[in-house]
C-alpha cells in the first residue's frame, strides 16, 4: 500500500477506561490505517476485549479521544447505531439468534437498520453464505451448525452490513482445534481483499501471514506494536518475550 | 383508624393461630414431600404410581375445595361411624385447625415432593462415586455428601412453597378456624368498617410474607456462600 | 357410610353448569392479567425510579397477601368509601363477578410480570450485545431478540401460574358466586354427600389442568423447536 493511502479510519488517544475503581485501559494510543489489519494480542485480563469493545462502543471509555470512520465517539454521542452499522463485530461465542434460521440471521438486521427489502436481504445473505462456504447451510437453525460452521455464520452476518471495518474478538478460541482453520481462511480471503480489521487472537500463524502490526497488551496497556517481523524476531520488551515464549512452546 | 383498636387482641390471637398452623403443616407438608419424593426415586412401580397420582391430584385441584373434602369429608364419615355406637350424637368433626392443616399440607407437600425430587438428581453423581472411592460408606455420603447439596437445590423453591402454605392458611376460614381473616369478618359486622378490617389482615400476612422472604434470601445466601466469586 | 358413585355421574352435569362462570373468570382474568403484566414488566425495566417503585410495590403487595384477603378487601371492603360507591367503577365492584376478575387480574398480573421478567434476564448478555454490534436500536432488540427467547423461557413457569389461577377461580365461591366450585358447596348442602360431590368437582377440575398443561407442552415444544434436543 502506497504512503499516500494511509488514511486513519480508527483513532485511539489516550483512552482510558475505569470498571468502578479498576482501570481497565490506561492511556492507550492505536491509530489503524483504512485496509490494514490489526492482531491484537496478550494475555488474559490485559484489556484486549474491552479495547475493541470501546471501538463500537460495547463499552463506553471514560476518558481520551476515539474517532471511528470520522465519527467522533464521545458521551453525548447522538446516534451510537451510525457507528455501529460500519463496524461489524465477531464474538468468541458466535451469539447468533437461535430462535431465526440461518438466513434470517443474516436477513434481519439488514431489514430492520439497512431498510433492504426481503428479496435484496435474502439475495445478500445468500451471496455471503456463499462466501463463507456454506449456502447449503442457509435453511437450518443455528445449534444443528458445528462450532466452525456458527462461527463462519456471524462474519456472513456482519458482512451483510456492508461493514468499513471488522472486529474479531478471539474468533477461534471456542472452536475445536479441527475447526479453526476453517475460520481463519474465511478471514484471511477478507484481509485480501483489503477490508480493515482488528483482530484479536492468539493464531500466530495468522499474525505472522496477514497482520500489518502485532500489539502486545498486558495490563490494561499497549506495551509494544510492530510490523510482525519485528515482532516475532525481535521482541523489545521483556513482558512480550516472555507472552511469546509461553504461546509459541505449544 | 381507632375502630382497630378495641380488635388488637383478637387480631394478636388470630395471628398466633395463623402462625401455629403455619407451623403444623410445614412439618406435614415437608414430611409428605420427603415420601413422596423417596417413592418416585425408589424405582418401585407401585410406589411411583401411587407419588405420581398423589401429585398430580394435589397439585391441580384447588386449595379451598382440599380443605371443603377433608373436613366435611371426615366429618360425615366421623359423624355416621359414632352414631353406630351412640345414635344420640348429632355431628362429630376434626377441629378445623387440624382439618385444615392436613388439606393444605397435602397439597403443598405435592409440591415439595417435585423440588426434592429434582434437588435429589441435581446432586452430580460424580460427587458420589468420589466418595465411594475414598472408601466411604454409603449412609456417610448421604449425610455428608449429598444432604448438603440437596438443601442449597431446593431451597429456592422450597422458600415459594412456604410462602404458598402461609397465604393458604387464609382458606381455612372458611371452615370456620378463628384466624384473622375470620377475625376481621366478625369485626367488620360489628364496626361496618370492612376495607380498615381487611386491610389489617393484608398488613399482617404481608409482615410476615416479607419476613419469611428476607430468611429465605439469607439462608441462599448461607447456602450458595462457597459459590461466591473472589472478584 | 356408603360412596355413591352415581351421585357422582349424576353430579357432573350439574358441575358443568358452572363450569361457565369458571372458564369466563379464568379467561378475562388471564387477558387482563397478561396486559397487566406487560405494562408492570415495562415499568420494572425502565430503569428509571418514578416507574420503578411503584411497579415494585404493586407486586410486592399482591405477592405477599393471600388472593382470598385480596378478593375480600375488593368485594366487602371497597364499598366502605363514598368515593367508589358514588365512582364509575361502582357498576363493576357491585358484582360478585367483576370483583373476583379485578382480583384475579391484579394478582396475576403481578406474579406474571415477575416470570416474564425471569424470562427476559434469562437471555443471553451475548445476544443483546450482537444486536447492538449489528446496530439494532434498543425497541428493534426489544422486540426481535428479546421478546421471542423470553417468551420461550418463560412457559413453563407461565404454565404453572395458569393453573394456579385456574384453582384460584374456586375462590369465588366464598364470594357467593356460581362457579363451579360454588355449585358444588350448595348441592352438599342440599344432598349431605360432600365426597361425592366434591370429588366429582375434583375431576372436573383435574381435566381442565391436565388438558392445560397438555397445551403448554406442546407450545413449549414449539417454541423450542431451534434448541438441541440432547443438551
Ligand atoms: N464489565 C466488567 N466489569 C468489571 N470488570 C471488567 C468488566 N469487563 C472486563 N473487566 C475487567 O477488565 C479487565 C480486562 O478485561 P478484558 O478486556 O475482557 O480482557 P481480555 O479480553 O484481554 O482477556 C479484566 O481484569 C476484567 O476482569
Ligand atoms: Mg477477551
Amino acid at each position: 500500500m502506497g504512503e499516500e493511502a494511509r488514511v486513519p479510519i480508527i483513532v485511539l488517544e489516550k483512552v482510558c477506561k475505569f470498571f468502578g475503581q479498576f482501570q481497565a485501559l490506561k492511556d492507550i494510543d492505536l491509530v489503524v490505517n483504512k485496509g490494514e489489519r490489526v492482531v491484537v494480542c496478550g494475555p488474559s485480563g490485559s484489556g484486549k476485549s474491552t479495547m475493541i469493545r470501546c471501538i463500537n462502543r460495547l463499552e463506553e471509555h471514560n476518558n481520551g479521544r476515539i474517532v471511528v470512520n470520522g465519527h467522533e465517539l464521545t458521551g453525548n454521542l447522538r446516534d451510537v447505531n451510525a457507528v455501529r452499522r460500519e463496524v461489524g463485530m465477531v464474538f468468541q461465542s458466535f451469539n447468533l439468534f437461535p430462535h431465526l434460521r440461518v438466513v434470517d440471521n443474516l436477513m434481519l438486521a439488514q431489514k430492520l437498520v439497512r431498510n433492504r427489502g426481503k428479496a435484496e436481504a435474502r439475495e445478500r445473505a445468500m451471496h455471503l453464505l456463499e462466501r463463507v462456504k456454506i449456502p447449503e447451510q442457509a435453511g437450518k437453525w443455528p445449534s444443528q451448525l458445528s462450532g466452525g460452521q456458527q462461527q463462519r455464520v456471524a462474519i456472513a452476518r456482519a458482512l451483510c452490513m456492508d461493514p468499513a471495518i471488522m472486529l474479531f474478538d478471539e474468533p477461534t478460541s471456542a472452536l475445536d482445534p479441527e475447526m479453526i482453520s476453517e475460520v481463519l481462511d474465511v478471514m484471511i480471503d477478507l484481509a485480501q481483499e483489503g477490508m480493515t480489521m482488528v483482530v484479536v487472537t492468539h493464531e500466530m500463524g495468522f499474525a505472522r501471514s496477514v497482520a500489518d502490526a502485532v500489539v502486545f497488551m498486558d495490563a490494561g496497556e499497549i506495551v509494544e506494536s510492530n510490523p510482525p517481523a519485528e515482532f516475532f524476531q525481535n521482541p523489545r520488551n521483556e513482558r512480550t518475550r516472555l507472552f511469546l515464549s509461553q504461546i509459541l512452546s505449544h | 383508624m381507632s375502630v382497630i383498636y378495641g380488635w388488637l387482641d383478637e387480631y394478636f390471637w388470630g395471628a398466633t393461630v395463623v402462625l401455629k398452623v403455619f407451623g403444623v403443616s410445614l412439618v406435614m407438608a415437608v414430611l409428605f414431600g420427603l415420601i413422596g419424593s423417596a417413592a418416585k426415586l425408589s424405582g418401585n412401580r407401585i410406589a411411583g404410581i401411587l407419588a405420581g397420582g398423589y401429585t398430580v391430584v394435589f397439585r391441580g385441584t384447588p386449595e379451598l375445595l382440599v380443605i371443603l373434602i377433608i373436613y366435611f369429608g371426615s366429618a360425615i364419615t366421623l359423624t355416621t361411624v359414632s352414631q353406630a355406637f351412640d345414635p344420640d350424637i348429632q355431628f362429630i368433626d376434626i377441629p378445623p385447625f387440624w382439618a385444615g392443616a392436613l388439606a393444605i399440607a397435602l397439597v403443598v407437600g405435592a409440591y415439595m415432593t417435585e423440588t426434592f425430587r429434582g434437588a435429589f438428581l441435581g446432586v452430580d453423581y460424580g460427587q458420589i462415586e468420589a466418595a465411594r472411592a475414598l472408601g466411604i460408606s454409603n449412609f456417610k455420603t448421604f449425610i455428608y455428601v449429598r444432604m448438603p447439596q440437596m438443601w442449597r437445590l431446593a431451597l429456592p423453591n422450597f422458600g415459594n412453597h412456604m410462602l404458598s402454605l402461609m397465604k393458604d392458611t387464609a382458606l381455612i376460614s372458611v371452615i370456620g378456624l378463628e384466624e384473622i381473616v375470620f377475625v376481621a369478618e366478625i369485626a367488620t359486622t360489628v364496626t361496618v368498617k370492612p376495607f380498615t378490617m381487611y386491610a389489617v389482615v393484608a398488613v399482617i400476612y404481608l409482615a410476615i410474607t416479607t419476613v419469611l422472604t428476607l430468611a429465605v434470601a439469607g439462608m441462599e445466601k448461607y447456602a450458595n456462600r462457597h459459590l461466591e466469586t473472589s472478584r | 357410610m356408603t360412596f355413591d358413585v352415581f351421585l357422582i355421574l349424576n353430579s357432573i352435569p350439574t358441575m358443568i353448569e358452572g363450569l361457565g362462570i369458571t372458564l369466563k373468570l379464568l379467561f378475562l382474568s388471564t387477558v387482563i392479567g397478561l396486559a397487566l403484566a406487560v405494562v408492570t414488566l415495562l415499568m420494572r425495566l425502565s430503569g428509571h425510579w418514578l416507574l420503578t417503585w411503584p411497579a415494585m410495590f404493586y407486586i410486592y403487595i399482591f405477592r405477599g397477601t393471600p388472593i382470598l384477603v385480596q378478593i375480600f378487601i375488593i368485594y366487602h371492603g371497597l364499598p366502605q368509601f363514598e368515593f367508589i360507591r358514588e365512582g364509575v367503577l361502582w357498576p363493576l365492584l357491585r358484582e360478585p363477578f367483576g370483583c373476583c376478575v379485578v382480583a384475579l387480574s391484579l394478582n396475576a398480573g403481578a406474579y406474571v410480570s415477575e416470570i416474564l421478567r425471569g424470562g427476559v434476564l434469562g437471555v443471553d448478555r451475548g445476544l443483546h450485545e450482537a444486536g447492538k454490534a449489528l446496530g439494532l436500536s434498543t425497541p428493534h432488540r426489544f422486540i426481535y431478540i428479546t421478546t421471542p427467547i423470553a417468551v420461550r423461557l418463560a412457559i413453563p413457569a407461565y404454565s404453572n401460574d395458569f393453573i394456579s389461577m385456574l384453582k384460584a377461580t374456586a375462590l369465588a365461591s366464598t364470594v357467593t358466586l356460581m362457579d363451579m366450585t360454588g355449585v358444588a358447596r350448595t348441592i352438599v348442602a342440599k344432598t349431605f354427600a360432600p365426597y361425592e360431590i366434591f370429588i366429582a368437582a375434583a375431576i372436573v377440575y383435574l381435566c381442565f389442568t391436565w388438558t392445560f398443561q397438555r397445551g403448554f407442552g406442546l407450545l413449549e415444544r414449539y417454541m423450542s423447536r431451534y434448541v438441541k434436543k440432547d443438551a
